[in-house]
């Protein structure tokens, strides 16, 4: 729990914020220079987020909250117990989307589906769902920065479980994964190393940059958990765009599910966007859709017309879990911090929205009886 | 190695600056501490004037912001309704501090025990870690746990002032003074700031509904007004409370302080004080639903999610206040944003004392102040009767369950009613469904303060990170 650990990035912060005009006093080379010092230590501070979520899944695995096999693999440190509120929050989060995911998975399994999961870090995901769905024709697509797919990739190299994971059984892929290699492809499991808003700065007639086996034909669902939150919302609307008019375009359904926080103007929401910004983390597209509703709305607005639902965490818990799964939970820790929690659930969302072809419908069959929360 | 005298002094300027004392100091201390813990009830008795204060969960910078709002030991008497350990990353210095004191001032300083005061709490939620970390092993957190075992279960404040002497504190900015009651008015609820100046003031005879809901948001970190809450309206303006005219005082009966809440188990205050108390917090019982129990909006008793204690509605802390004299009950235990909330009618409140819960709330906390009765001519104790000149209502609070010695009599402005056993049961029920309320609460002036700047007076800085899901 030592502070040294966290660099002090507030001096650059006060920088940053103060904008270019304000003297640096510091003596640090030209304002450009420092912009892309800058930049990098932002980069860093949301590649590093990646760890939090890590250490939080294996606590939550560990104590049973989650069955998850693979998140050792991934972790680079011991398992750290975390307090019953973070161990609750991280099951209701990866249970939500588990439950979207799978609803859309088991719709018609004969047809082939892909996954396209963005700012993925060491989530464990794709491995759960071979397990669960051996004979499914799924293609999986991770996109991060290099320094968390190389990452990813050595992990997976180090584990057999995880490695022989990485054909699909149909059409096996032969191995070749390169010391130090940043991305990887095969049918069934693709991890691209490119940062997001690379795919923003492309202009509209030109190529869109090669995703390998990213499949434009068929249903595919985005997955950004806690991911586009961290661009500007006007790069977020460009980077979804390429995928919903240029990689993935209509009439094929695409569907996009975003976990993010919400709620930044009262004392909490103020209170997280402040301690964030201690660690260089700024979340650009909190401010923009405070609500829930906003985020109904963004969805419809990026072209998600068929179906755009929302709810917050809190919600989420109380209607979508079941009660034998609420118990079973109940039972796993004593839970003393029960306003807190409810506090910090309410401040994070799950919002969905989806784009159907005219004939099938894929996203609206599946996700039919997904309750959203009423409002908000 | 003893911690007597100008040791104890040394290891309180230490542990003010936030640096933990030697392992064997802790065990003198500890050792200090259980010895005249062992000498108290489960219930202490505690004189007004008293400030009472609700969780800290080791959030030391916190804690020297409400010594520097409330005033310093010795100079002001405090009492501390537990949850002094966990969560917060100083939960050894803020404990050992408030034991320090608690054995250099034992009458100017009260410490109940929270559900968090537990070996298997603790060790969930960091206290346990932090020992470890801080001391290379778990003796001094054995050695904590086993005066834990040992602090009282509650705290019954008597002699508290019915009214306020109102501060002549300078207004908070934004404050609407023409909501302010008259000059001469007995003051019921006053709310300060951290800088002592005043935010909100309440009248005990005022038809209040217009100042509480035109209060403006005076407090930045706070989303809602700081005020009390919507449901304590009611009572201020019932019909039992202005038929006396604001002439008479009250007996106000005593203040109950526990952590957590009632106990279906418990039904008189004496119930607790035959309890066995000296060990581990159990997991049910009327011990454990003390330390657990949050009131809540229902009928009776629920199953709390907590997974431990019950949830109580206003019909059981009614009946239970009214069973034992008391006027309010004051707990903690649930975090408040805005500080404090009174409930049901005023008859319980609970007080929230860590600033920015766990650094990530955002939360203000208060700290609740009961004056002392000297000033009170009108204050009689109950069990000699209303002697003064009270009219209609005011009669009640004081007789009730006397047999109907010197009911009503001579009241000038008694109209002639309630001079009767039956006659008064009736207006009693009638008051109760009014408000509920037997007795008036003490006058009640709460403080309400902001978490201490990151890098206060010195003392190592609070953690910089508090968790978030990324």
């Amino acid at each position: 729990m030592s502070s040294e650990e966290i660099p002090d990035l507030r001096t650059l912060l006060t920088t940053r914020r103060g904008g270019l005009s304000r003297g640096r006093g510091r003596g640090r080379g030209p304002s450009g220079a420092s912009l892309h010092e800058n930049d990098a230590l932002v980069d860093h501070a949301v590649q590093k987020t990646d760890a939090d979520a890590a250490g939080f899944r294996l606590s939550s695995v560990q104590l049973g909250y989650l069955e998850d096999a693979y998140a050792k693999l991934f972790a680079t440190q011991p398992a750290v117990r975390r307090p019953p509120l973070i161990n609750r929050g991280t099951y209701v989060r990866t249970s939500a989307i588990d439950l979207l995911v799978h609803k859309f998975l088991s719709l018609s399994p004969d047809q082939p589906k892909q996954i396209v999961s963005l700012g993925a870090g060491t989530d464990t995901r794709y491995f759960r769902l071979r397990d669960r769905y051996p004979d499914l024709q799924l293609t999986y697509h991770e996109i991060d920065f290099p320094a968390n797919t190389t990452a990813k990739l050595a992990a997976i190299q180090k584990h057999p479980q995880l490695y022989t994971k990485l054909s699909s059984k149909r059409s096996p892929d032969p191995l070749s994964l390169a010391p130090g290699a940043t991305s990887f492809y095969s049918s069934a499991y693709n991890l691209h190393a490119l940062d997001l808003r690379f795919l923003a700065t492309l202009s509209d007639d030109a190529q869109p940059h090669q995703l390998p086996h990213l499949d434009p034909s068929i249903p595919t669902l985005i997955l950004s958990e806690m991911c586009l939150v961290y661009l500007q919302p006007s790069t977020v609307s460009t980077v979804l765009s390429a995928f919903l008019h240029k990689y993935i375009p209509a009439p094929t359904p695409l569907s996009l599910v975003l976990y993010e926080p919400i709620l930044p103007h009262d004392a909490f929401g103020r209170m997280m966007t402040s301690n964030l910004a201690h660690r260089n983390i700024s979340l650009p597209t909190l401010a923009a859709f405070p609500l829930l509703r906003d985020q109904r709305q963004r969805l419809r607005g990026y072209g998600f017309c068929h179906g755009s639902r929302a709810a917050d965490t809190e919600f989420i818990w109380r209607e979508w879990v079941s009660d034998e799964e609420k118990e079973r939970i109940a039972g796993l820790e004593m839970l003393d911090e029960q306003e807190e929690l409810n506090m910090l659930l309410r401040h994070y969302c799950i919002a969905w929205g989806w784009r159907d072809s005219g004939s099938e419908d894929v996203f609206s069959r599946a996700w039919e009886a997904v309750r959203e929360q009423d409002g908000g | 190695m003893s911690i007597g005298g100008s040791d104890l002094d040394k290891a309180i300027t230490q542990l003010r600056a936030c640096r933990p004392i030697p392992e064997n100091q802790v065990r003198e201390l500890c050792y200090k501490a259980r010895e005249l813990l062992i000498e108290e009830g489960n219930v202490v008795g505690v004189d007004a004037p008293v400030t009472i204060c609700g969780d800290i969960h080791g959030q030391f910078h916190d804690l020297m912001e409400l010594f520097r709002v409330g005033g310093d030991v010795p100079e002001t008497n405090y009492l501390f309704m537990g949850d002094f350990v966990d969560r917060g990353f100083y939960s050894l210095e803020s404990f050992l501090l408030l034991l320090c004191l608690k054995v250099r001032y034992p009458d100017r300083i009260t410490l109940i025990r929270g559900n968090h005061e537990s070996r298997q709490i603790t060790t969930v939620y960091g206290f346990y870690d932090e020992c470890l970390r801080k001391y290379g092993s778990a003796n001094v957190w054995r050695y904590c746990c086993e005066v834990f075992d040992y602090l009282a279960l509650g705290a019954l404040v008597t002699g508290a002032a019915t009214s306020l002497s109102p501060t002549d504190g300078p207004l908070a900015e934004n404050i609407n003074i023409e909501n302010f009651p008259e000059a001469d008015a007995d003051i019921e609820i006053e709310t300060l700031n951290a800088n002592g100046e005043i935010m909100y003031r309440c009248a005990r005879n005022s038809d209040s509904q217009s100042s509480v809901t035109s209060q403006p948001n005076s407090n930045p970190a706070s989303s809602s007004p700081i005020a009390p809450t919507p449901s304590r309206v009611g009572a201020a303006g019932t019909g039992a409370t202005s038929s006396a005219n604001g002439s008479t005082r009250n007996d106000t009966g005593a203040i109950l302080c526990v952590h957590g809440g009632l106990s279906p188990l418990i039904d008189t205050i004496d119930k607790i004080r035959l309890l066995d108390r000296k060990q581990e917090v159990p997991h049910e019982g009327a011990m454990c639903d003390l330390l657990w129990s949050d009131p809540d909006e229902i009928d009776g008793w629920g199953l709390s999610p907590r997974g431990a204690g019950f949830l109580f509605g206003a019909d059981i802390v009614k009946c239970f206040n009214h069973k034992n004299d008391l006027s309010l009950i004051a707990r903690a235990h649930q975090l408040v944003m805005e500080g404090f909330k009174e409930m049901f009618d005023s008859t319980i409140v609970t007080v929230w004392s860590a600033p920015n819960y766990c650094y990530r709330c955002g939360n203000v906390a208060a700290i609740l102040e009961l004056g002392e009765d000297g000033s009170n001519a009108g204050y009689v104790r109950r069990s000699n009767g209303d002697q003064g000149g009270g009219g209609g209502g005011w009669i009640l609070g004081s007789n009730v369950g006397v047999g109907g010695v010197g009911i009503g009599n001579g009241g000038p402005t008694g109209g002639g009613n309630g001079n009767s056993v039956g006659g008064l049961n009736r207006r009693l029920s009638s008051v109760l469904g009014e408000s509920g309320r037997t007795r008036e609460g003490p006058g009640r002036r709460y403080r309400v303060f902001e978490a201490a700047p990151q890098d206060s007076r010195g003392m190592p800085a609070k953690k910089p990170v508090a968790d978030y899901f990324l």
